[in-house]
């Protein structure tokens, strides 16, 4: 186990080194990003006014839009000579959303994950596991760190088909895997059909990350893969995979309250809501030195568990629900905008995107993002040969932006399709 | 561990100047604590409010769970905390054991003679010079044994929370190193401390954590290794990199 002094603090020791923490991180934002300080001053406020977390509700909020607008480097608050890694994630409309670490970044990030795999008992005699897709190499990348720190041995996540994913995972002798719901169940799924007992595999710990799981699933994986299942919560633009996460008590996920604060507001009147409701997640990070967010909206739906844990640890919980507050889907753990697909849609096809839609599949473990455009006259072509190319051409595209797997529907004009019916 | 010193939102006034715009920290038990900067980015004045020489802050400075809000500089000393000056502020006609024996004016008042004597003989070991000078003047004596005395003054008070301000000024760097050597045989006896530094390199390497201080606020604070390898306090206050320090 690391020495982590914080899990030792009081209460009072951690509201201050929260308050020292948070008031850094303005001075150095209001300082150092001109986008920060213009909203700051905006709205008529200036970090020295800032004497208690309670005062955060009079700071403006960052959005995802923020990311687009801002893009490449303008939220960065150190000169690009201290970033040392540099990640690529969906935005939220034309520009992907980019995010810099420094060397202390990494540092607090793999402390974090080195946290949260130690509160799942993984142990430097495991051997962990990491099956991602494309669109979570970011995480992927941070668990390999953290764990390879704590002397775990690594398999690193690399883009496998589900049967080799279970070669590995049985010829490896994996006893840990680091994975989004949609590979655990199945994993789970294919344990089942094939008989496969618990003698069989080394594996006993899952950590699933990316999405909310409900109970029922969760109760069907360990019993099916004879595991115990361990839920982390992360942002995937903002990389980080281990924001939260659960402890042996299985009972909501402790905050990593030394590098976040966490608030819950109303989505609707963007209003601070007291202790305990339930609304959307906004985080602003304590620590982080090249990309800080101050009231990031995160559209994430929780609640904040004040009641110690049976644990024993001093940080918080939240209840996480898994729905969102906001127009972002979820394919297989990453965050994707329907302003983003909509925007490639337009550029790639002859189409008006406001006809489009889109929806998340399931086709037997295998989740995907199913496009449906209306066919017009533009489509027509004498072959049908060079629709189907730039389809497929589309959807490569599509693939490479938002990394996860898309499939291309055309469907009449005259009948578009409304997600919420299929 | 409960914080020994824990200060919040502390705002300093020097007329209608503000020179702390809100600064919050903490000290534990048992810490170095390193506070750098460059020269008035307002770590001497928060040093002047928690030793009770300026009186005009907001705030709070709470000292082993009690405000020390309206102490006067006699309370906060009988309560364990003791200042050495930017400076030295040692009283040059006086001899050096007239010195030391003022640091514990306090104490001497209260009739504590014999706690005194062992005090002097505590200060004497750690100093042992200064012993050899006792009948001197102490404006005699050079850079580094005046800074010596200002130590050794403070110890005669048993502080329990030590504050240094600029302790290596003017020092030649066999000095300094010596001097931060009796910090951390200061720390081994039981005593905290918080170190004011523009020799950044010096105070980190002698801190277990800091706070890196910039025109009246905080802009950092860690532990004191991992302030030493940030690439900002090294272009900043290490004076290292300079020559690469232009690609914004």
């Amino acid at each position: 186990m690391d020495n982590d002094d914080f899990l030792g603090y009081s209460p009072e020791d951690k509201h201050q080194l929260q308050l020292e923490r948070l008031q850094n991180t303005l001075n150095r934002a209001f300082r150092q990003v001109s986008f920060h300080r213009q909203r700051m001053k905006a709205a008529g406020i200036e970090p020295g006014q800032i004497e208690s977390a309670a005062d955060l509700a009079k700071l403006p909020f960052l959005e995802r839009a923020d990311f687009n607008e801002h893009y490449p480097y303008e939220l960065f608050a150190v000169p690009l000579r201290d970033i040392v890694r540099i990640h690529t994630a969906p935005g939220t409309s034309r520009n992907p959303t980019v995010s810099g670490y420094t060397a202390q970044d990494l540092g607090n990030w793999r402390h974090m994950t080195r946290r949260a795999l130690s509160a799942a008992s993984v142990s430097p005699s495991d051997i962990l596991q990491i099956a991602f897709n494309p669109g979570l190499a970011n995480w992927g990348r941070d668990f390999k760190d953290a764990a390879e720190d704590m002397g775990v041995s690594v398999i690193p996540n690399t883009w496998l088909s589900t049967d080799k994913q279970f070669m590995v995972l049985r010829d490896y002798k994996t006893t840990v895997l680091v994975t989004s719901p949609a590979f655990a169940l199945q994993l789970a799924d294919y344990m089942h059909r094939m008989q496969v007992g618990p003698a069989a595999l080394n594996l006993h710990t899952i950590i699933i990350a990316g999405e909310r799981i409900s109970d029922e699933r969760r109760k069907s994986i360990e019993e099916q893969a004879f595991v115990t299942c361990w839920l982390h919560y992360g942002l995937n633009e903002v990389p980080g995979p281990t924001i939260a996460f659960e402890c042996k008590a299985h009972d909501g996920l402790h905050i990593n309250e030394d590098h976040f604060l966490a608030e819950i507001i109303d989505p609707e009147t963007i209003q601070t809501l007291p202790a305990g409701q339930t609304g959307e997640l906004v985080l602003t990070t304590l620590t982080t030195r090249a990309f800080p967010l101050i009231r990031f909206r995160t559209g994430d739906k929780a609640r904040i568990i004040e009641a110690p844990c049976s644990c024993g640890s001093p940080l918080a919980r939240i209840e996480w629900f898994g729905q969102r507050t906001d127009d972002i889907m979820k394919v297989d753990g990453v965050n994707i905008h329907r302003q983003q697909v909509k925007s490639i849609l337009e550029g790639a096809l002859p189409v008006s995107a406001a006809l489009t839609n889109c929806r998340v599949k399931d086709d037997n473990g295998r989740i995907f993002l199913e496009i449906f455009i209306p066919m017009n006259e533009e489509f027509f072509s004498d072959e049908i040969k060079e629709i189907e190319k730039l389809l497929r051409k589309t959807e490569d595209r599509l693939r490479e932006d938002l990394g996860i797997a898309v499939a291309i529907r055309l469907v009449e004009k005259s009948n578009p399709v409304n997600p919420d019916d299929l | 561990m409960e914080s020994m010193l824990r200060i919040r939102n502390l705002k300093c006034f020097y007329g209608r100047i503000m020179a702390v715009k809100g600064v919050s920290l903490s000290v534990k038990q048992g810490e170095i604590i390193a506070l750098i900067g460059a020269n008035g980015a307002g770590k001497s004045t928060l040093m002047e409010a928690v030793s009770g020489i300026l009186h005009s802050w907001t705030g709070e400075i709470i000292f082993e769970g009690k405000s020390l809000k309206g102490m006067d500089p006699p309370a906060m000393v009988s309560k364990g905390i003791s200042l050495v000056p930017e400076g030295r502020l040692i009283f040059p006609p006086l001899s050096v054991y007239d010195n030391l024996r003022l640091g514990a004016y306090t104490r001497l008042r209260q009739r504590a003679k014999e706690e005194v004597e062992q005090s002097m003989e505590m200060v004497t070991s750690l100093f042992p010079i200064l012993k050899e000078r006792f009948t001197q003047p102490a404006g005699t004596l050079s850079g580094g044994e005046q800074q010596m005395l200002a130590i050794g003054r403070s110890l005669m008070a048993k502080p329990r929370l030590l504050l240094l301000d600029e302790p290596s000024m003017g020092l030649a760097p066999l000095i300094v190193e010596k001097i931060m050597e009796v910090l951390e045989t200061l720390r081994h006896k039981g005593h905290t401390i918080v170190l004011v530094e523009q020799n950044a390199q010096a105070a980190l390497e002698a801190a277990d954590r800091g706070y890196v201080f910039e025109t009246g606020t905080v802009v950092l604070e860690g532990k004191a290794d991992e302030l030493l390898s940030d690439q900002n306090v090294k272009r900043a206050y290490l004076g290292k990199d300079y020559e690469e320090f232009d690609d914004g």
